[in-house]
């Protein structure tokens, strides 16, 4: 899979993504960042939903208290943004591996539920917290600085990949694969299941708070709609089965392509740019449900055959 | 004493609306294993065709319910034959996210139809209400919650009773077998997601006579009808009235005891515990 050209390529692409705040307007940067962060939460599902096969709903409560650690800290605390969004982090790893260990014994559709059960329990929760704002949010100290948040997204962009990498030759990312495959088997393997499960789960939580953490600060005002916004968690679903749950770049391929056409229909009409979303996910999900990882991969032998074997597979 | 009495018959009169709406999902969950997302865009859908009968050609909202029915067992029953069919041999996620397409696709066609605004379906009787045992009753709740559960009861007697339902039940339990005794799942498929939809339209009807509507109603009232559906367990259509009369006087007494803005959080909290301690259900078999 990896031919001579693949690692030249991607440098010469993370060259031009970093170069992007000197050569690119501002409205292109300001996209650019918001693109970054999503391809973070979707390359972060990814660790727990393509790697380990645990559809999580509820990344985005990571994400909420990632932003909302990072507020506190800098608000209440006159801390620097550093240490807040070590806080925001520490505290999503914290939540994660003590709800991880209850709501991972679940699987399937009642994973599923359950984290979006957290989901929409979390906003509930935040919005009677005073030290949090309550539901009005909080406003932090503005930093005008598009290219520094810019480059920090590229920078926490190019970490997470850098950890998906490493898991997918790891002993842990195998660990991983096997539980998806089949959970009994890898157990019975003398795979530590939950161990992997929640370390997977710890893992998206930590990146998916800093992207949070970076959110917050950057747009310098978080409310708990837009902290634990459902709409978000799907998004970087879509993106991460889009692009290709379960392989490295997959997911920042998705998250790019997806966000760029949405971005170009929603100058037109806002609500043009969500139907397309929907579309867009109905139609790949009948034709090619491995994503576009799979289809470059297999569509060059089948042609347009390709679309008729995952219809044949999947038909009732 | 007497405002305890209030707020539990409120929670009774909202829990029989919320079994109604919950039973559309549980029903094509428990026999398609298809998680609808689109069930609360159903529910709002149906809403929006009984308030454009009651602003355009003033037909009864009460009246227009079997028409809300038909119309969406007639787009249920086409998405299932054409679109949902096609994976139904699909892994569990990929019928989770097309539904979320589906949801996504009908909410902003509504906005776009429909525009964002508030609507309410305001009948002449709205404001009337009767007292029953020293509590205040809204007559359109009390009639909403007779249908409601009358509804219910009528579905279960179907699956129960007819051929229709004996075959639906028959593709839940085993889909070859089922073939192999000349039910054609293609149809059954498609009658059984139509009639989860039909139920949405009705629960939808109800919804705008007791609530106002806009086109993003929908999600909330999935997430909800979810909650009552694993509450009340899959195995038994009586178990949504469960769920759902249980989470109604939650939601109430959660209201008046520690403050509305909880609500959502005990309703939650409540599914993630059942979740974990009974994942069949409150009334389900535990294996």
């Amino acid at each position: 899979m990896i031919g001579r050209y693949y690692w030249p390529t991607l440098a010469a692409v993370l060259v031009v993504f970093a170069a992007l705040p000197w050569i690119a307007p501002p409205v292109l940067i300001q996209f650019g960042t918001t693109t970054l962060l999503l391809a973070t939460l979707a390359q972060s599902w990814n660790i727990i939903g393509g790697y380990a096969g645990y559809a999580s709903f509820g990344n985005s409560v990571f994400y909420g208290i990632g932003g909302y650690g990072t507020a506190v800290a800098m608000v209440q605390f006159n801390l620097p943004f550093g240490i807040g969004l070590l806080i925001g982090s520490l505290l999503a790893v914290v939540f994660a591996l003590l709800l991880g260990l209850p709501v991972l014994r679940l699987r399937g559709h009642y994973f599923a539920i359950a984290t979006l059960a957290l989901a929409e329990a979390m906003t509930g929760v935040v919005s009677n917290l005073d030290i949090a704002g309550r539901n009005i949010g909080l406003v932090l100290p503005l930093r005008k600085d598009d290219a520094f948040f810019y480059e920090l997204s590229l920078g926490l962009v190019v970490l997470v990949t850098l950890a998906v990498f490493w898991i997918s030759r790891s002993r842990f990312g195998f660990g991983l694969i096997a539980i998806r495959e089949d959970e009994d088997a890898a157990g019975v393997m003398g795979v530590n299941t939950t161990l992997y499960k929640s370390t997977a789960f710890a893992l998206a939580g930590l990146f998916s708070a800093m992207a949070g953490g970076i959110h917050a600060y950057w747009i310098t005002f978080i409310d708990p709609a837009s902290a634990f916004d459902i709409t978000l968690n799907v998004m970087m679903i879509i993106m991460a089965i889009f692009g290709g749950a379960g392989t490295i770049l997959g997911p920042l391929v998705g998250a790019v392509l997806l966000a760029s056409i949405s971005e170009v229909l929603a100058t037109e009409v806002s609500a043009m740019a969500s139907l397309f979303f929907g579309l867009v996910i109905v139609v790949a999900v009948i034709f090619m449900p491995r994503g576009l990882a799979d289809l470059t991969r297999r569509f060059p032998g089948l042609g347009w055959r390709y679309f008729r074997e995952n219809l044949r597979l999947h038909r009732l | 004493m007497s405002l305890l009495l209030q707020i539990i018959v409120n929670g009774i009169l909202l829990g029989g609306l919320y079994a109604l709406m919950a039973l559309g999902l549980a029903l094509v969950w428990g026999v398609l294993n298809i998680v609808n997302l689109a069930h609360g865009a159903f529910i709002m859908l149906g809403a929006y065709v009984s308030y454009y009968l009651f602003t355009l050609l003033h037909v009864d909202p009460f009246a227009a319910l079997p028409l809300c029915m038909l119309s969406l067992f007639a787009l249920g029953y086409l998405l299932q034959r054409n679109v949902l069919n096609l994976l139904v041999r699909a892994p569990m996620f990929n019928t989770l996210l097309i539904t979320f397409g589906i949801d996504v696709v009908l909410t902003y066609l509504a906005q776009i139809v429909f525009s964002a605004d508030f609507r309410v379906v305001n009948p002449s009787y709205a404001g009337s209400n009767f007292t029953l045992l020293g509590a205040t009753v809204p007559l359109v709740r009390a009639l909403a919650f007779a249908i409601a559960l009358g509804l219910t009861v009528t579905v279960w007697l179907v699956l129960a009773h007819t051929r229709l339902g004996r075959a639906v039940r028959a593709c839940a339990q085993n889909l070859l077998a089922a073939r192999l005794y000349g039910v054609e799942p293609r149809t059954v498929y498609a009658l059984t997601f139509g009639l989860g939809a039909a139920l949405a339209g009705a629960a939808g009807n109800l919804y705008g006579v007791v609530s106002q509507i806009n086109p993003y109603i929908g999600d909330a009232l999935t997430a909800k009808s979810f909650a009552i559906s694993i509450i009340g367990g899959l195995d038994n259509p009586l178990g949504v009235v469960v769920g759902g009369l249980f989470l109604g006087t939650l939601e109430s007494l959660t209201s008046l005891y520690v403050g509305s803005t909880y609500s959502d959080v005990a309703s939650f909290g409540v599914l993630v515990l059942v979740l974990i301690l009974r994942p069949k259900g409150l009334l389900g078999r535990t294996t």
